[in-house]
């Protein structure tokens, strides 16, 4: 592979293409991908700092710390900041840098609609934020603001409406990215670059803007309509005047069921990458977990009614059953990951520690999944501490562990500087033991009946213990975060350079530089199956794999 | 005074009602499938996890490589013998488990012909009203002072549940049940109580400020103290009513 010879610019130039106004007017993939993958960064620290106060709080039973007014807004902004602005957007961020590189693309299909979608999508943020500076505060009803009681004027005032018109312009910036994603992935393919020979990455991308295009328009729509109670005098949701609380339920959660898989999709493709690199084979199983993923989406589809099961208004055997069914693709996911390892030669840098952290959580997040599918447990476990640890492990120590798993894998491409792996196993360790140790207590605490989204709990019998165990986490979780922003000023710092493909991976992003020129590539290698890089630096084995 | 007695019963929760249960087991009839649901589906997940974490586990200290190897191991990229496998043991065990959830929540969700009690639970912020319609008489309370009521043991209650404002969820722990109580929704169960004791009750759905301390308590008492306890409160009720009308 040639490099780019660089050609020594006049300072203006350099202004021209570095200056704070290039980034502002950027139309470039990869740039906005990094503007995505800074921002959900950012959100997600302030998001941790959120929930940090919240486990304070918590450490112990009658604390006050913090009241209610404050607690609640603090669980609505955690909660809606992880989920719409950075374990969502993240993914987007990402494949908005990576899904042209992967298939040999100067570019996304449309570059504006790109960048006006970046600008959508941190406006909508800071709007869901800006209900903090209101004389009420922020939204106070949770991330998925049920109505009736979103609808309540007299309940939340301004905060309200902004983290609806924030939500409403994130969800307008989630459908144009994924239009966007659809069209850049079907048509924009290099030649070579069949659909079969795409890497697992931009499978899950593909999968997951299709989710996002038949979720996301019913968010948009629920959320207009409780606009329209609130403010124009409509009773959608009011019972006395022939609404129907239920409604809202089915339709958020009609697009809330999806939206888990959005969340989750991407994170599986990065796993499968890195995991695959790092045991020097090929993904095994390729085309299975392409079908898999793909029956995960169909199926995600139709289950969203087992957030209902409580509610009485439900048919539960139908949801559990298809409920139920989805652990087999994600089942078939975790044998394709093994056997990845398989008889490999196995090393262990930070990516692979995450990408097997990711695993090893994921799973009990799975377990518990299939659990609570079944709507006998559910009458136990649903909007108790047990559902919170099974959606933290799920979407923490899974797609956040996987996030930090892309961040140290794809950094010195991004950069063309490493990450410090030192620091990154001090990370990793941290993370772990902390995430562990913050959410398995809540299992018992779940079962042994503490609700959630409260602020303060009775002293029964262990609840302190358990509580207090979950806040000592919460704060080793905290050092390991911090330790990541040291780690990323440090090597900003120390400039370890880290050349096209530090990692010898397998993918066309590492057939450039690092970081890739404006237009990605200068020549791109022939492409005869899912590892074009690979089999351009190791001919000797490489094979055609016919499709 | 009435907020000292209301008290008391919820202290002694903290002592009996609530000690550490990793599995939990139910006070009532219909949760013994309840807690035979988390019983199989806990060994169930344990198994799975141990087999899979035992795989991660074998390919991380069995396949590690040295950083002086360079040479790569043998590239196969699937086994379709395995992939049949691997998608066919969940499917089964998917199966199996659907079959089993099947029965246990018919089982729970069944109305019996005849209750010899009825209680109207209506939710509301913050707090619980408890009717009883046959006999005449309502227990009511706050977020301060949370509503106790009783039920007799060994005897079917039909619970009848609505709220009228925002969602809330009827939940006692104790019972492995919850219900969720929503405005313009009539929500019917059984419950046949088997355990004497004191339950504590809570309000499973987020419903705006007052959520953390919307309690209450279920107490379960023989059916002569039921009676008693019954015709104290009919006694007041009526009393109530009668003043209402001699002014």
């Amino acid at each position: 592979m040639s490099a780019i010879v660089a050609t020594p610019l006049e300072r203006d130039e350099r202004e021209i293409r570095n200056g704070l106004l290039s980034w502002l007017a950027t139309t470039d993939h990869k740039r906005i991908g990094i503007l995505y993958i800074g921002t959900t960064t950012a959100f997600f620290f302030v998001a941790g700092m959120l929930a940090l106060a919240m486990r304070t709080q918590l450490a112990q039973a009658n604390l006050r710390f913090i009241g209610p007014q404050i607690y609640d807004q603090l669980f609505t902004l955690h909660g809606t900041a992880m989920i719409f602005l950075v374990i969502a957007p993240f993914g987007f961020g990402l494949g908005n840098y990576l899904v042209p590189l992967q298939i040999g693309a100067p570019d996304m299909a449309f570059p504006r609609l790109n960048a006006f979608s970046f600008w959508l999508f941190l406006f909508g943020g800071l709007t869901i934020f800006a209900g903090a500076t209101t004389s009420s505060g922020a939204a106070a009803d949770g991330w998925y603001a049920y109505a009736p009681l979103s609808t309540l004027k007299e309940g939340f005032g301004m905060g309200q409406d902004l983290w609806i018109v924030g939500v409403l312009l994130v969800s307008f910036s989630s459908i144009l990215t994924a239009i966007n994603f659809t069209t850049t992935i079907f048509i924009y393919r290099t030649p070579g670059m069949t659909m079969w020979r795409i890497p697992i990455f931009t499978w899950e991308m593909l999968a997951t803007s299709l989710l996002v295009l038949m979720a996301f328009p019913l968010l948009t729509a629920v959320l207009i309509l409780v606009l329209v109670d609130r403010h124009l005098g409509g009773h959608f949701f009011d019972p006395n005047l022939g609404g129907s609380p239920i409604l809202y339920q089915h339709m958020f959660w009609f697009f809330g069921h999806p939206e888990v898989y959005v969340m989750i999709l991407p994170y599986f493709g990065i796993v499968t990458e890195i995991i695959a690199v790092f045991s020097r084979k090929p993904v095994f199983g390729y085309t299975g977990l392409v079908l898999a993923t793909f029956a995960i989406a169909g199926l995600a589809m139709g289950v969203w009614a087992h957030h209902m099961f409580t509610t009485g208004a439900v048919v539960d055997p139908f949801f559990a059953a298809v409920s139920f069914l989805i652990a087999v693709p994600t089942g078939v996911k975790f044998f394709n990951w093994i056997g990845t390892m398989w008889g490999g030669k196995l090393i262990f840098p930070t990516p692979m520690l995450f990408a097997i952290g990711f695993m090893l959580n994921f799973l009990i997040g799975g377990i518990t999944g299939v659990m609570i599918a079944a709507p006998p447990i559910d009458f136990q476990a649903r909007d108790s501490y047990f559902l919170v640890a099974h959606f933290h492990y799920t979407l923490g120590g899974g797609s956040l562990f996987a996030l930090f798993a892309a961040i140290y894998f794809w950094f010195p491409k991004m950069f063309g500087i490493m990450l410090d792996d030192k620091l990154g196993k001090w990370n990793f360790w941290l993370l772990f033991v902390g995430f562990n140790l913050t959410f398995f207590p809540m299992h018992f605490l779940g079962v042994m009946g503490m609700v959630r989204r409260i602020y303060t709990y009775p002293d029964l019998p262990g609840w302190s213990l358990l509580n207090g165990i979950a806040t000592f986490g919460a704060s080793l979780q905290a050092i390991g975060v911090l330790v990541f922003i040291i780690n990323v000023f440090l090597s900003f710092y120390a400039r370890r350079v880290a050349g096209d493909n530090p990692w010898d991976a397998y993918s066309l992003e590492w057939a450039t530089t690092s970081p890739p020129p404006e237009l990605n590539f200068t020549k791109i290698p022939r492409i005869r199956s899912e590892r074009p890089t690979f089999d351009m630096n190791h001919p000797e084995i490489a094979r055609d794999t016919g499709r | 005074m009435r907020s000292a007695r209301a008290a008391g019963p919820f202290a002694l929760a903290l002592l009996t009602g609530c000690g550490f249960h990793p599995l939990p087991s139910g006070a009532t009839v219909q949760s013994e499938e309840l807690h035979a649901m988390w019983i199989v589906f806990f060994w169930t997940g344990l198994g799975v996890a141990i087999v899979i974490w035992g795989l991660i586990g074998w390919c991380v200290v069995r396949y590690r490589r040295t950083p002086a190897d360079a040479t790569f191991p043998p590239q196969f990229r699937r086994n379709n013998r395995m992939e049949v496998v691997y998608t066919g043991i969940p499917i089964l065990m998917a199966c199996g488990l659907f079959a089993i959830t099947y029965a246990a929540e018919r089982h729970v969700e069944t109305i019996a012909p005849q209750q010899s009690v009825i209680v109207n639970v209506t939710g509301y912020q913050w707090s619980w009203r408890f009717d009883y319609p046959q006999l005449g008489f309502s227990i009511g309370g706050s977020p301060k002072t949370p509503p106790v009521f009783e039920l007799p043991i060994g005897e079917t209650t039909r619970v009848s549940m609505t709220s009228v404002d925002v969602d809330h969820s009827f939940w006692v722990p104790g019972f492995l049940f919850k219900r969720d109580a929503i405005p313009g929704l009539q929500n019917v169960f059984d419950w046949t109580p088997k355990k004497l004791g004191f339950y504590l009750g809570e309000c499973g759905e987020f419903c705006g400020i007052g959520h953390a301390k919307m309690s209450f308590g279920v107490r379960v008492v023989s059916p002569s103290d039921f009676a008693r306890w019954s015709a104290t409160h009919r006694r007041v009720a009526l009393a109530g009513t009668d003043a209402g009308s001699a002014r």
